[in-house]
């Protein structure tokens, strides 16, 4: 890349990292592709930004409403990058079917594991809040994905996690699909009492998960 | 309590749904028959505080929206957890600041808010302690906005946020003058501050508009002779200082986010009540040894000396076990008298 379009790359680094205005930040993202920046190389910049912010918040400099804004940041630049890729043609990475289980309505954590997976190249489905075993199932068996996403922050609701797996057997679908759950209560010793193939307990340590088991490699 | 855990502990059927944030049930008749359970409740668990949020003011009809979902006194659409019996927060009807611009919030000057407060206070008398609860304006906006909406609005429309933090301070503020006359003990805000990493906001943000606004709350608590005790989930260390120095008192203590009751009482055990600290996670998934040795150490921690009100991390929800809660009162009777000997 040249100089300028390094500078145009870094001066993007820099605008997401302050969790600056999103007009800002989409004026340096088409001063890019203006300036003949592969929008894939775009995309890379913004998900290596995205890794830099889940370690900060991780380590605690960066708050839970930081790392909510860089994710709303990161899906207001893949809809500005859209039409771009479509016609670089952007590997998708995989299809990924995600929900909050039923009886539970919390969504946060979710939503930003979903907004880092799509802009790393992830096709996700978002079925909501409060979802059923049978609407879970009903979308594996029309959209085949890779793998299901399932999120809970209370332990009244994470045991509907095993209800979802056990009707996932009944089906026979467990085979075909790599299960990752998540959530402020889910322990590893959790995971593996109900047979999910992943886990985490926060939304960085989930995209992490979910790339390593799709066969993905960060940094 | 939730309402099964209710059920569970008395044996009865409650045959209406309520919401534990926010105040829905209009009929006076069925808000008696709801702080008759609790207190029933309250009393057979062998507590010594019953806690008593607001009921809705006289003036107020809850909208139903055609998916059957309720819209409550904030603009917040509530969802029915129909195996809680519970109304909980789903949605809103604010999709930009102009919204709520034009929206009416509720007057804390109309007849009603201190009702189960006042029918609460005339039943147990001087028997228990009586706690008022009410919601924190932070997390109150947040989630009357969504947690999505506040934070964007907090970055995109800052002066916006910061007056609907205000506005909802006042509101408490004559909302605190009232509980005070209705023969509360002290209160505790809830709404979390912290989540498991810490802060949900920036520092910032805490010290230019949500500790300003705390302090407000406070004083007018103290003014009034009531205490003031904050709830907040998630890991307070990094506001704990400032905390210290605005409320009388903390609960939660969270030890899922690594909240060492300890700890605090060591720094601020001369300055702070604390209220806690067992955890509900372990409420829900452990055996009872393990919940009698982990009330013990609570215990050992934080009583000598006084300050403290042993107490579970957050509610008691369908999810702990019933065992083990009881469990968790039995060992505070027993090891909670002074001098404290464990």
């Amino acid at each position: 890349m040249s100089k300028s379009k390094d500078k145009i790359m870094e001066k993007l680094k820099e605008l997401i990292l302050e969790i600056a205005n999103v007009e800002d930040i989409n004026k340096i993202v088409i001063e890019g592709l203006e300036s003949g920046i592969d929008p894939i190389e775009i995309i890379n910049t913004l998900n290596k930004t995205l890794e830099e912010i889940g370690k900060k918040y991780e380590n605690g400099e960066l708050f839970l409403a930081e790392l909510m804004m860089a994710g709303y940041i990161a899906t207001q630049i893949v809809n500005t990058l859209k039409p771009y890729l479509v016609k670089t043609k952007m590997k998708t990475f995989g299809k990924i079917i995600f929900g909050t289980v039923k009886g539970d309505i919390h969504d946060i954590g979710k939503n930003i594991v979903i907004m880092m997976l799509q802009s790393a190249g992830f096709e996700v489905i978002d079925l909501g809040v409060d979802v059923s075993a049978e609407k879970f199932i009903e979308a594996i068996i029309n959209e085949k994905p890779n793998m299901l996403c399932m999120s809970a922050l209370l332990t009244s609701t994470m045991e509907e996690m095993k209800n979802v797996i056990d009707v996932l057997k009944e089906n026979n679908l467990r085979n075909k699909i790599k299960v990752v759950i998540g959530g402020r209560p889910i322990t590893k010793d959790f995971a593996i009492e109900i047979g999910a193939d992943g886990y985490a307990g926060d939304a960085v340590k989930a995209v992490k998960v979910i790339k390593e088991l799709i066969g993905i490699k960060e940094g | 309590m939730d309402v099964p855990t209710m059920e569970a502990l008395s044996g009865k059927k409650f045959h209406y749904t309520i919401s534990l944030q926010s105040p829905i049930i209009c009929d006076k008749k069925i808000e008696k028959k709801r702080i008759d359970l609790i207190i029933e409740c309250y009393k057979k668990v062998d507590f010594d505080i019953v806690t008593v949020d607001l009921s809705a003011p006289e003036y107020w009809k809850p909208e139903i929206n055609p998916d059957g979902t309720l819209i409550d006194l904030w603009g917040r659409v509530l969802m029915l957890d129909k195996q809680r019996k519970a109304w909980v927060p789903y949605s809103t009807i604010f999709n930009n600041p102009e919204d709520f611009e034009n929206f009416e919030l509720p007057n804390p000057n109309a007849p009603g808010w201190t009702f189960a407060i006042e029918y609460t206070k005339k039943v147990i008398g001087n028997d228990m302690a009586l706690v008022a609860f009410i919601r924190d304006p932070f997390a109150h906006a947040w989630e009357m906005f969504t947690p999505m909406k506040f934070t964007i609005w907090m970055y995109q429309k800052p002066n916006f946020i910061k007056n609907v933090i205000e506005k909802l301070t006042n509101f408490n503020i004559e909302i605190i003058k009232q509980i005070s006359e209705a023969g509360a003990d002290f209160i505790v805000s809830g709404g979390d501050y912290c989540e498991e990493k810490g802060p949900m906001v920036p520092i910032k943000f805490f010290k230019e508009i949500i500790f300003p606004c705390l302090k407000k709350q406070v004083d007018i608590a103290n003014k009034k002779g009531l205490k003031f005790i904050k709830h907040t989930d998630g890991n307070i260390m990094p506001i704990l200082d400032d905390l210290a120095n605005i409320v009388d008192g903390l609960h939660s203590l969270d030890p899922s986010a690594g909240v060492d009751i300890g700890k605090v009482k060591e720094k601020y055990g001369n300055k702070l009540i604390l209220i806690g600290n067992v955890s509900v996670d372990n409420l829900a998934r452990k055996s009872k040894e393990e919940i009698i040795e982990e009330t013990k150490n609570c215990i050992k921690k934080a009583s000598p000396g006084g300050g403290h009100i042993l107490s579970s991390s957050n509610s008691w929800s369908a999810g702990a076990k019933l065992e083990n809660c009881l469990a968790m009162v039995e060992t505070g009777r027993k090891y909670g008298i002074y001098p404290i000997k464990i």
